[in-house]
């Protein structure tokens, strides 16, 4: 998976879950669109349903620093790499 | 410390309308507000009442997303009454969110429509995928105290959270507590009410106790039917009232529109069975009322009963407000048109008695035609009157064995 592939995605993940529409990448999301700890938890949920696969508890918390979009990519491609079913990984 | 607290605003949104305006011209032409029970996949099939009051007409919502995630339908009640209060007591915002205003609200079990989501997701769950679809919304929109903290969220308040969750006596505590918090100094002002969704779990409830009125399946807006000879069972409905409780100085020095006072609550509890209702217990809460309110039984001259319209409900309310009140005060029953709002109702109630106190008038229990013998000891209002009401103790009973009185008097 690309990493423009993942931007759309969690770009569909803002739109659908948080009515968010093209989010600023490098914006603090608390400030800029209320994104708050329960938004945290549902676009944990989103990104999981994308990935197929389920977050450990420790990959979860890794996540609570997260502050933009562009990190938001960040995490996922790690997430990713570490998984060979993710989608588009051969 | 006792200070005096007056009611700065008011809303409702109730099943005869939604406002002031609608309201009372509901009232005025004998409007009911109960209609044929939905359809709810569920349990409807079985239940054998087959009425609703329903608020079956749209609001113009304008909540914004951060606000509507954690919110169920009984929420968006509770904060558009809340909303429109804030808005019509004019309170500034930095007094809003200084510490120095509460909320006290509440509703039967959160949201009802939620849980059974929830539930179903337990039931029908047959992998983890299905159970991870539990979302980390679903507790705060289905806690029984979802509708004070949405409400403390959105608006930004930060003073102190009353919550009762005690039926149907649920809102008059919340103005009950509320006034107490803002009497003793505790709180310069108190945003009171309570809210119920559309549910159909609860009819069953009362349905499986005989409780629910099933006489009436094919023609709704004649039931419930307070004190009448015909009565037979309570009609659940949904709905939201609220109150601005404020403390009287800071309301003058404000020049803040002063809509009625609160003189006195009273609470108790019959001390044993947690259904039936009992003449002690209700006589001693409406003589502390009075103790508490500093006043004499002939000075009110309207009782809001609870009057659901159970068989003895109703005989054992009559009874009471006679050992209490003696035959002096005209008595309505406002579930006549609204059917059971549940954990508005204290609130509901409150608020419109304050309509009629603003307009001179006093509305009659709808579908009392022919009064039961055994209620006929109190003064029964059968049609409209255009007279000044001064003093109106507001009754409430719940299922737990809770009696709450509030006594509201208009402002001089």
């Amino acid at each position: 998976m690309t990493r423009q592939e993942i931007e759309s995605e969690v770009k569909k993940i803002f739109l659908r879950e948080f009515e968010v529409e093209n989010p600023e990448m490098d914006l603090d999301l608390r400030e800029a669109y209320a994104f708050d700890s329960i938004d945290a938890i549902e676009l944990l949920l989103g990104i999981e349903k994308f990935l197929g696969s389920e977050l450990t508890q420790e990959e979860k918390k890794q996540a609570m620093d997260i502050r933009t979009i562009n990190q938001i990519c960040d995490y996922v491609e790690k997430l990713v790499a570490t998984r060979k079913d993710a989608p588009g990984v051969n | 410390m006792e200070r005096r607290v007056v009611i700065t605003a008011c809303s409702a949104i109730t099943p005869i309308g939604h406002g002031k305006a609608q309201i009372v011209e509901s009232l005025l032409k004998g409007v009911s507000g109960i209609k044929p029970l939905r359809e709810d996949q569920l349990v409807s099939r079985f239940i054998h009442s087959k009425v609703y009051g329903t608020v079956d007409y749209p609001i113009d919502y304008d909540f914004k997303r951060q606000y509507r995630k954690t919110m169920g339908p009984v929420a968006y009640y509770a904060c558009q009454v809340a909303k429109e209060v804030l808005e019509q007591s004019g309170l500034p915002q930095d007094f809003i969110t200084s510490g120095n205003m509460g909320v006290a609200f509440g509703s039967i079990h959160g949201s009802p429509t939620v849980q059974r989501d929830i539930y179903k997701v337990f039931f029908e769950a047959k992998d983890k995928a299905a159970y991870q679809s539990i979302g980390a919304v679903d507790y705060l929109k289905s806690m029984v105290h979802t509708t004070a903290v949405n409400i403390t969220k959105m608006f930004g308040i930060t003073g102190r959270v009353i919550s009762s969750g005690t039926a149907c006596t649920t809102s008059s505590q919340s103005i009950g507590y509320g006034y107490e918090a803002v009497k003793y100094g505790l709180q310069e002002a108190m945003l009171c009410g309570g809210a119920d969704e559309y549910d159909t779990i609860t009819v069953a409830v009362f349905d499986n106790l005989l409780a629910c009125s099933t006489a009436f399946n094919s023609e709704p807006s004649r039931t419930p039917r307070p004190f009448d000879k015909l009565r037979d069972g309570l009609v659940v409905a949904e709905g939201a009232g609220a109150v601005m409780l404020e403390e009287y100085e800071h309301a003058k020095k404000r020049g803040a529109q002063i809509l009625a006072e609160v003189i006195g609550f009273a609470c108790n509890n019959n001390g044993g069975d947690l259904i039936l209702p009992n003449l002690d217990g209700i006589t001693k809460t409406l003589k502390l009322g009075l103790q508490n309110a500093k006043i004499n039984a002939s000075d009110v001259d309207l009782v809001s009963a609870h009057a659901t319209a159970t068989k003895m409900g109703d005989i054992i309310e009559a009874q009471a407000i006679s050992a209490a009140f003696g035959d002096n005060p005209y008595v309505i029953a406002l579930k006549s048109y609204l059917g059971h709002t549940m954990a508005a109702c204290g609130a509901i109630e409150t608020i419109l008695p304050i309509y009629m106190m603003q307009d001179g008038f006093i509305a009659p229990t709808l579908n009392l035609e022919e009064i039961d013998e055994r209620c006929a000891m109190i003064k029964h209002v059968q049609k409209v009157l255009q007279e000044p009401v001064k003093t109106v103790a507001v009754q409430n009973f719940a299922f737990g064995g809770v009696n709450t009185i509030l006594l509201i008097r208009k402002f001089s």
